[in-house]
Parts: C-alpha cells; sequence; structure tokens
C-alpha cells in the first residue's frame, strides 16, 4: 500500500468568471522512501494539488470536490479538521519556495523549530531546544548553536532553505511535500539543497512530493514523475522512462525544449507553438489537442482518460512510441 | 571584558548567551530611538516630569488639599510656598508634585486597558474576516461616532467620579483607533506565506493569532499607545477640570478647575498645571514620533 495514495481528486476554485476546475482526476502515489515529482508549467496544478493533500485551500474559495486522498490507509478529504492538523507538521510536512517569506521574521529560526516539536511533541522549552540546535547540524548550518539564535534576515539564501527543512523535519514526518524547493535559490546552492534533500530522505526513509517546473531537477532526484497539463497528469513513468521514451506529446515538446545542447548558435529554440488553455474555457477533447502536433479529430471531441493503472501511464488517444496503437488510433487509420 | 563578546566565548556561554543576546537586541533597539532627536527630547521632558512625580513627592510630601498658607501667594513670595498658593491657601507646588503622579498614572493604565480591547477586537476582526469582521467593525463604528469625551463623562457620570472611573472611562473611549490599525495590520499579515507555513505545521488559529502574526503587527501599536498617553492624560485633565476627578485626589486638571475664576486676577494657578500637562503631552508625542521611526522599517535609513 502506497503511503499517499489520490485517485481522481478534483480541485475547483470559486472564481467571479466561474467556477473553474484547477486539479481534476489526478491519479497519483507516493511510496515510502520514493521520490515523486510532479512537474508542469505554473498554473498546471501543481501546487493546488499538494495544497489539497494538506486540506489548506483558501477557504471560501478553493475546495476538495471530488476523489480520494488516502495517507497511510486514512481517508484525507473527510478527516475533521482537529485530526487534520495532528497531521500536518507531524506526519505531512511542506517546504516553500522562498525562504524568506516562509518563516516568521521577528522570531528566532530556533524558536520556529522548537515550535513545530512542541506543536506534535510533548517536549519541555530546553530539550525542543536543543532539538531545534540538532536539527540545524542534521540540515548542514555550521555552528548551529549559534545560528539558532539568528533571526531569518540574518541568514543567506541557502541557509534560510536550510532553516525551513529543518522546521519542515522537526517532528520526522512520513510525507515532505516540498513546493519548488530551489527555485527562489542560486544555481550552486540549489544543487547542496537537492543532495540535502536526498541525503536526508535516504536516511529517513520518507516519502518526497517534490513540486517543480525544472526537468533537470527532476532527472537528478526523482524515481518517478507525473506530468501536469491543464489541471490533469498527462503522463505517469518512472523517471528514466519518461526521460527516454515519453508516450504524450506534451511531455515530448518539454524534453525537446530541454536538449538544447546539440543545437547550432542561431537557430531558434525549440518552442511548443500556442499557450495553455484558459481553464474557464476549455477545450471539450484533449485539453492539448490545439497545440498537438497529432492531435486528430476525435482528440478535439474526446477527452483521454489516463491508462489503466500500472508503472507508465498516459492520458492520450494517440500516444507516441510505436507497436501500442490504442484502437482510436487503429480507428483513425481505417477512416 | 572584551574577551567575553568574542565569537568562542559566546560559543562556551549556555542560557547566559541568550540574556546577552537580548541585551544586544536591547542595546540596538536603544541605539535606533537615540538616533531620533525628536525621542531623545522626548525622553527628556518624561524624564522630568517621572522625576517630579518620585523625587518631588519627597521634597513636598504634604497633602495637596491642605489649607497650609495665606491664599493667593504668587509664585516667589514666600520661600515655603515656592509656587505660591490658590485662592484658598493650598499649595501649588504640592499639587502640581501630587498631580504628575495622577496624571502619569492615569495615562498608562487607561492606555494599557484601551491598547488590551483594541488589540484583541482588531485582531479577531482582521483575522477572521466574513461576519466577525462586519459585526466589530459595526461596533468600532458605533464607538468612533459618539464623541469620545461626551462618552467619557457620560461613563463618569455615570459612576462615581474616581481615579478608576476615570480610567475606566478613557480606556472605553480611546481603543477604536488601536483596533482599526490592528485589523489592517492582520488583514495584510494573515496572507503573508510564514502564516501558511504555521498552518502546514499543525498551528490553530489561536496559536497562529497570538505567536505568529501579533509580534509583527505589536511595533505600530507601540507607536499609537504612547501617543494614545498623551491624549488620555488631556482627557483626565479635562473631566477633572468639569469637576468630574476623584474628590480625594488633586490632578492638574482639578488644580485649573480651581483656578478658573480668579484667571485674570492669577493666571499662575492656571497656567502652571497647564505649561505641566504641555510638557507631558509633548513629551509623550515626541517619545511617540521617535518609536515610529525606530520601529518602522519602512522609514529606516532611507
Amino acid at each position: 500500500m502506497p503511503l499517499l495514495d489520490i485517485r481522481g481528486l478534483q480541485t475547483s476554485f470559486h472564481t467571479r468568471a466561474g467556477t473553474v476546475r484547477a486539479v481534476d482526476s489526478v491519479d497519483l502515489s507516493v511510496a515510502r522512501g520514493e521520490t515523486v515529482a510532479l512537474v508542469g508549467e505554473s498554473g498546471s496544478g501543481k501546487s493546488v494539488t499538494a495544497y489539497s493533500v494538506l486540506r489548506l485551500l483558501p477557504r471560501g474559495q478553493g475546495a476538495i470536490t471530488g476523489g480520494s486522498i488516502r495517507f497511510d490507509g486514512t481517508e484525507l478529504t473527510t478527516l475533521p479538521e482537529a485530526a487534520m492538523r495532528a497531521l500536518r507538521g507531524n506526519r505531512i510536512s511542506m517546504i516553500f519556495q522562498e525562504p524568506l517569506s516562509a518563516l516568521n521574521p521577528v522570531l528566532s529560526i530556533g524558536w520556529q523549530i522548537a515550535e513545530a516539536i512542541r506543536l506534535h511533541r510533548p517536549a519541555g522549552r530546553r530539550e525542543a531546544w536543543a532539538r531545534a540546535v540538532d536539527l540545524l547540524a542534521q540540515v548542514g548550518i555550521p555552528s548551529p548553536a549559534q545560528r539558532v539564535h539568528d533571526h531569518p534576515h540574518q541568514l543567506s539564501g541557502g541557509m534560510r532553505q536550510r532553516a525551513v527543512i529543518a522546521i519542515a523535519l522537526a517532528c520526522e514526518p512520513d510525507l515532505l511535500i516540498a513546493d519548488e524547493p530551489t527555485t527562489a535559490l542560486d544555481v550552486t546552492t540549489q544543487a547542496q539543497i537537492l543532495d540535502l534533500l536526498r541525503t536526508l530522505q535516504a536516511e529517513r526513509g520518507m516519502g518526497l512530493l517534490l513540486i517543480t517546473h525544472d526537468l533537470g531537477v527532476v532527472a537528478e532526484v526523482a524515481d518517478r514523475a507525473a506530468v501536469m497539463y491543464a489541471g490533469r497528469v498527462v503522463e505517469q513513468a518512472p523517471v528514466r522512462t519518461l526521460f527516454d521514451a515519453p508516450s504524450h506529446p506534451y511531455t515530448e515538446g518539454l524534453l525537446a525544449s530541454l536538449a538544447i545542447e546539440h543545437l547550432r548558435p542561431g537557430t531558434r529554440l525549440p518552442e511548443i507553438a500556442g499557450t495553455v488553455p484558459s481553464l474557464l474555457h476549455m477545450p471539450p477533447g484533449c485539453a492539448f489537442a490545439p497545440r498537438c502536433g497529432r492531435a486528430q479529430a476525435a482528440c478535439h471531441e474526446l477527452r483521454p482518460a489516463l491508462s489503466q493503472p500500472g508503472p507508465h501511464r498516459v492520458a492520450c488517444h494517440f500516444p507516441l512510441g510505436a507497436g501500442r496503437r490504442t484502437p482510436l488510433e487503429l480507428l483513425g487509420e481505417a477512416a | 571584558m572584551s574577551r567575553v563578546w568574542n565569537e568562542t566565548g559566546i560559543a562556551q556561554a549556555g542560557p547566559d548567551s541568550a540574556l546577552r543576546r537580548t541585551a544586544a537586541r536591547a542595546l540596538e533597539f536603544g541605539r535606533l530611538v537615540l538616533a531620533s532627536r525628536a525621542a531623545v527630547l522626548g525622553l527628556l521632558l518624561l524624564l522630568a516630569v517621572v522625576a517630579v512625580a518620585t523625587l518631588g513627592r519627597l521634597w513636598f510630601p504634604g497633602d495637596p488639599w491642605e489649607m497650609g498658607g495665606p491664599p493667593m501667594l504668587w509664585p516667589g513670595e514666600d520661600p515655603a510656598h515656592p509656587l505660591g498658593t490658590d485662592f484658598m491657601g493650598r499649595d501649588l507646588a504640592t499639587g502640581l508634585v501630587s498631580g504628575a503622579g495622577v496624571s502619569l498614572l492615569i495615562g498608562l493604565v487607561s492606555t494599557l486597558i484601551s491598547a488590551f480591547v483594541g488589540v484583541t477586537i482588531g485582531a479577531l476582526a482582521g483575522y477572521y474576516r466574513g461576519w466577525v469582521d462586519a459585526v466589530l467593525l459595526r461596533v468600532i463604528e458605533l464607538f468612533q461616532t459618539v464623541p469620545n469625551f461626551v462618552l467619557a463623562v457620560v461613563l463618569v457620570a455615570i459612576f462615581k467620579p474616581s481615579v478608576a472611573t476615570a480610567v475606566f472611562a478613557i480606556g472605553i473611549v480611546s481603543w477604536p483607533p488601536t483596533a482599526r490599525l490592528v485589523r489592517s495590520e492582520f488583514l495584510q499579515l494573515r496572507e503573508r506565506e510564514f502564516v501558511l507555513a504555521g498552518r502546514t505545521i499543525g498551528m490553530g488559529h489561536a496559536r497562529l493569532i497570538l505567536t505568529q502574526i501579533l509580534p509583527n503587527a505589536l511595533p505600530p501599536v507601540v507607536v499609537v499607545s504612547t501617543l494614545s498617553i498623551a491624549h488620555a492624560i488631556q482627557t483626565e485633565a479635562a473631566l477633572a477640570f468639569l469637576g468630574l476627578g476623584d474628590p480625594n485626589v488633586m490632578s492638574w486638571g482639578t488644580i485649573i478647575g480651581i483656578g478658573r475664576e480668579q484667571v485674570v486676577d492669577a493666571w499662575y494657578i492656571c497656567g502652571l498645571p497647564g505649561v505641566a500637562i504641555i510638557v507631558t503631552v509633548l513629551g509623550f508625542s515626541l517619545l511617540g514620533e521617535g518609536l515610529n521611526d525606530a520601529l518602522n522599517p519602512h522609514l529606516r535609513r532611507r
């Protein structure tokens, strides 16, 4: 049984222009000790999926409207708020993109880590403080006994993100959700933070759900990846498979935009033509069809569902890769 | 001494180093406040008033209501009564010293009450928004539409005039600006990411309000409260002038009220407590301005 098992998740937002399905029919699972990357452009529903798991959608605007989220056997979508609160920071933690804004500017980082411990553990002030120093050492902050007194503005960007990670790990969670944890950092720091996450995960056997738009990060740390497009998962596969033999034309397009080292200087960078459809005006068929070179009549009418559970799942009527022809594709050829 | 402050010294020290850090932070804050000329002047004025209220009491320990000398003595006329006497022969120096204590006490305590009420109501309205905000906002508006002073007069008149009722009445009429300020701070701060981060580690509403948002909302409250002390002192003087002061306590407003009839012949009876009020109010205003410069990050070093 996977640690986190999301099935058919649907999260809707009420906006003035109408109700929008920011996340629709998302299937996703994370096992203990596994790193799953959730990849997609901004607005594709990655973060909303994460906030749905933690049930932290903006009150009165966003709500889970369908599907199930099981965490270690417990259904989260119907869990009472008090039980949910006992889970957050304790068994499921989250780290954020911008560490400076995720830390409280007027409190020392030691206070913030100790508070995270004392929220869920019957630890005394002194004990929690000692543990905070310990955690800072574990996330690789030098001279932790002194840094523990520092306020966020006294630390560098990389150190701040380490502090945020220390807070998230304070109660040894089973699942860590990292929402673009390296996007706000410079390249050398990015590599260090990714290394740190990988090490900590291996030590603790946590499940890690890594949200990113950076395929380089995916290749580096993830075991499996799910690609999201306009609120849906379009492809899900082990990272090697995904990079070597993508099945969905969108995934292929994303990968093509990465392979720029073979380009001759002066040529245009490869891109996927067109733009992401507005969630308010979704095409009736495949959301990617208007931009897809392989789209046929069926694609514009019928929305493809994610293929049956297995290691490699794809939501496409005409997936790439020879040999595996769907009935629709055969139909298209016959016509 | 310098060895205590070096890097290894801090590394070795245990709980003692936390104390030193707090001290260092207080020093840094003190330096910021003292960088403002207004704050320094304000502090000096207030120190003078505090000195009058404490040391002056040792100099003039008598009962301010006692008729201890000939009436209507001008200041300097009789060394036994250096600031003169009123029309009933009560010593003005003793009265002014007693009034300093009353003014400071009433100003501080009533401001504590108004800060507590204002912060509580503002925090609840700004944090919960929705109908809680709508209801509390109406309450705030209700208190703001009634003229403050009239409401204070009515409150004191309903209960027996005393120091306690004056404190209570002034506190009750002066919290709305604090509430509005705290509400707007909370409306902004609740959207900040560290509040969301607090929720992701499982904090409940009370904890988010008290430990995450409130510490960030307090600096402007400190500034407003300092100014509010000045206002409370004026209000108390006005109440006492109207005869709504504590009959057993001689405050500056009481003395002005006493001297009202003789203001043409003996202006000093009204003039001296008037100057005392101006000095105190000015002191708190200047200090508030200086604190604002020190606490407001937007104004810092720009």
